[in-house]
């Protein structure tokens, strides 16, 4: 019988090296994701983010546990099997776009068409409607590296999207953007959640995306754990004015007897270059 | 795939010309030596085939002609041409070794030709005549422009003077020219003037050239008698085995070089796409699509690295001769398959390694750049 989970993993583990250098990426991992639903996946650097993203996107083999992609357990699958199932079951979003250099937008966009049912004939009419709704009809005949990151983005959605996958994975999709841009693309991922059905799983560090999504799973030390329920201590970065969840922040510092939240090194070691000219702690703080 | 990979390929045009280049100039190294293997060697077989004899008759014991010396009495020369089934012979008198034209030596074939041999002459003549009386010679148009040496000018034969009384064409070789003189100085000075070297003997029409021989050798004591074709290839043989070798090792080393650049660009090629490969295969390409991607990009530069080998091979081996006219090249088809059939699989197994690396995905290379 069909269920209205789109992926389930079951006690995922992944290990890398073996003896003592074993490192365990992934930990006995469980979760489920349902039709419509917009996962986030948070969780400081070297977590496993990335690890458990690549197995839930059959692109890495688990070292062990199950992964149920539509009903399908993936798990035992051949090399050719996971090309197919990853062709028309799983849309890629990525931090770096990664468009094809030497094709247009089109081009792109239709680009995993070849491998649907239908073809990239039967797909104009999808990426006719996909270009209006991601505003590129202007640009469908551009090369990427005439895009600018906002546009290159919404080609990567796009691209995921041409062949109506029930699931879209997206790794840091806001990392190149500035805010504005990463705001929009946000969006974008969330309205397809919603409007097409699509499961959004997304691996992020964008504190903001936590309004939209319907849940916030943080994995550490290769485990997760649902955390939307719990409890934010909300402050702002003093650098970049971004706001950081004190809770899980894992740049901080003290100066002259208080603690500061950044949101990344970078902004860390902007502060740390100039701390008085960043402090004034009545505009940083926020109330809970 | 096929589509992607030949898009990203001709996206760079300049890219893909310097790749294509590359692979050209390989090819075109390749080719001149073979061509230069290949000049050489028909060259010192050229008096031979321009004669179109049936058979040589020679001393017993010789099968060649290249570096090697044969003595016949002139009356067998009557005795042969007597022979039933024989139309025609031709006499000559042989003497392999230097002559001094311009101050320098050049090691030439020298041919003792009787006005009653006319045949036994040069084939095409550039400038003057082509029979040397007695004191003349008639020497190769090249080594003339080489050396300066016109018609009236004076060469050395061992220790006689000969004046240049003719210039001919298709007969100089950077191993061995051939030199005409008059049998009457060769014989003079080999003492050998009641002698021939080789007989040329023209078979009636119909008749088989190898019975001929083998009736010559039964019939005519102390002689061995080769067909045309089995005395060139004799010779052809021992000319490779001395001098051409080296050529010919020249010529491997050169193409194992062209073989290393096609693998390295192929290589290269495609590791330079190895993230854009990557990006395809999480989208749901497979493997095979992968390979076919990596192998349809060797395959289009080595394709067109070889026409544009040929393009340049035609002109500059046309050109050539014009500006250094010592060297004899020779351009065959069946040197063309050749690199192309060394050269493809390399090109392909090439990219195959390079398009293995990406079959057997790293996933994060795909989420980071």
């Amino acid at each position: 019988m069909k269920t209205d989970v789109i992926l389930k993993a079951i006690n995922l583990n992944k290990y890398f090296g073996q003896g003592a250098a074993v490192v365990r990426a992934v930990e006995n991992v469980s979760l489920e994701i349902k039709h419509g639903e917009m996962v986030l996946i948070m969780g400081p650097s070297g977590s496993g983010k990335t690890t458990l993203l690549s197995m839930l996107g059959a692109l890495l083999s688990p070292t062990s546990g199950e992964i149920i992609i539509d009903d399908t357990d993936i798990s035992a699958m051949k090399e050719r099997a996971l090309a197919a199932l990853r062709a028309r079951k799983i849309g890629f979003v990525f931090q770096s776009f990664n468009l094809l250099e030497a094709l247009t937008v089109e081009e792109n966009i239709l680009f995993p068409a070849r491998l649907s049912i239908e073809g990239t004939q039967g797909a104009r009419g999808r990426l006719d409607e996909l270009l209006g709704r991601l505003g590129l009809i202007a640009r469908r005949k551009a090369l990427p590296n005439t895009l600018s990151g906002g546009e290159k983005q919404r080609v990567a959605i796009a691209r995921a999207l041409i062949n109506q996958p029930p699931i879209i994975l997206a790794d840091e999709p806001t990392g190149n953007l500035d805010s504005h841009k990463g705001q929009e693309v946000m969006m974008i991922l969330h309205d397809i959640a919603r409007d097409e059905g699509c499961a959004v799983l997304m691996v992020t560090h964008d504190p903001r995306v936590e309004e939209i999504a319907d849940r916030v799973l943080w994995l550490e030390d290769g485990a997760l754990r649902d955390r939307k329920s719990e409890q934010h201590s909300w402050v702002t970065d003093p650098v970049c004015g971004m706001r950081v969840d004190e809770w899980t922040a894992s740049v901080t510092t003290e100066y002259n007897d208080k603690k500061f939240v950044f949101c990344s090194a970078r902004c860390l070691s902007r502060f740390n270059a100039q701390p008085e000219h960043y402090i004034d702690e009545t505009k940083y703080r926020i109330p809970d | 795939m096929l589509y992607w990979s030949l898009k990203t390929l001709f996206a760079e045009p300049a890219r893909l010309m310097v790749s294509a280049l590359a692979v050209a100039v390989s090819f075109i190294l390749v080719i001149f030596f073979s061509a230069v293997f290949e000049g050489e060697s028909e060259q010192m077989v050229v008096y031979l085939e321009e004669m179109e004899a049936d058979v040589w008759v020679m001393q017993k014991g010789v099968a060649n002609m290249h570096m090697t010396s044969s003595m016949v009495w002139d009356w067998k020369v009557d005795k042969i041409a007597q022979l039933p089934d024989v139309r025609e012979v031709s006499a000559i008198l042989y003497f392999n070794g230097p002559v001094k034209v311009g101050g320098k030596n050049w090691f030439s074939y020298v041919i003792g030709i009787s006005p009653e041999y006319r045949r036994a002459g040069p084939w095409d003549l550039a400038q003057g005549k082509a029979m040397p009386g007695p004191g003349e010679t008639v020497i190769p148009e090249v080594v003339s422009q080489l050396t300066g040496v016109q018609i009236g000018d004076e060469i050395t034969l061992i220790d006689r003077p000969l004046m240049v009384v003719g210039l001919s064409k298709e007969t100089f070789s950077m191993s061995s020219s051939v030199v005409f003189v008059s049998r009457e100085d060769l014989g003079d000075l080999l003492e050998g003037s009641d002698q021939y070297s080789y007989i040329m003997v023209y078979a009636e029409p119909g008749v088989n050239a190898k019975a001929l021989a083998e009736r010559i050798k039964q019939e005519i004591d102390k002689v061995n008698a080769l067909t045309s074709e089995a005395f060139i290839a004799s010779d052809r043989q021992l000319a490779v085995q001395m001098g051409a070798e080296i050529v010919r090792m020249m010529t491997i080393i050169g193409t194992l070089l062209a073989t290393l650049i096609v693998a390295f660009t192929a290589y290269s090629l495609i590791a330079r796409k190895k993230q854009e490969l990557a990006i395809a295969k999480a989208l749901g390409f497979g493997n095979g699509q992968i390979y076919l991607a990596a192998l349809s990009q060797s395959v289009v530069v080595t394709v067109l690295g070889l026409l544009f080998a040929l393009l340049i091979s035609f002109t500059l081996l046309a050109w050539l001769p014009t500006v250094v006219p010592q060297i004899n090249l020779a351009v065959r088809l069946h040197q063309f398959t050749f690199i192309a059939m060394v050269t493809l699989p390399v090109a392909m197994l090439a990219s195959l390694s390079a398009a293995r690396t990406v079959a057997r995905l790293d996933p994060m290379t795909v989420f980071h750049q």
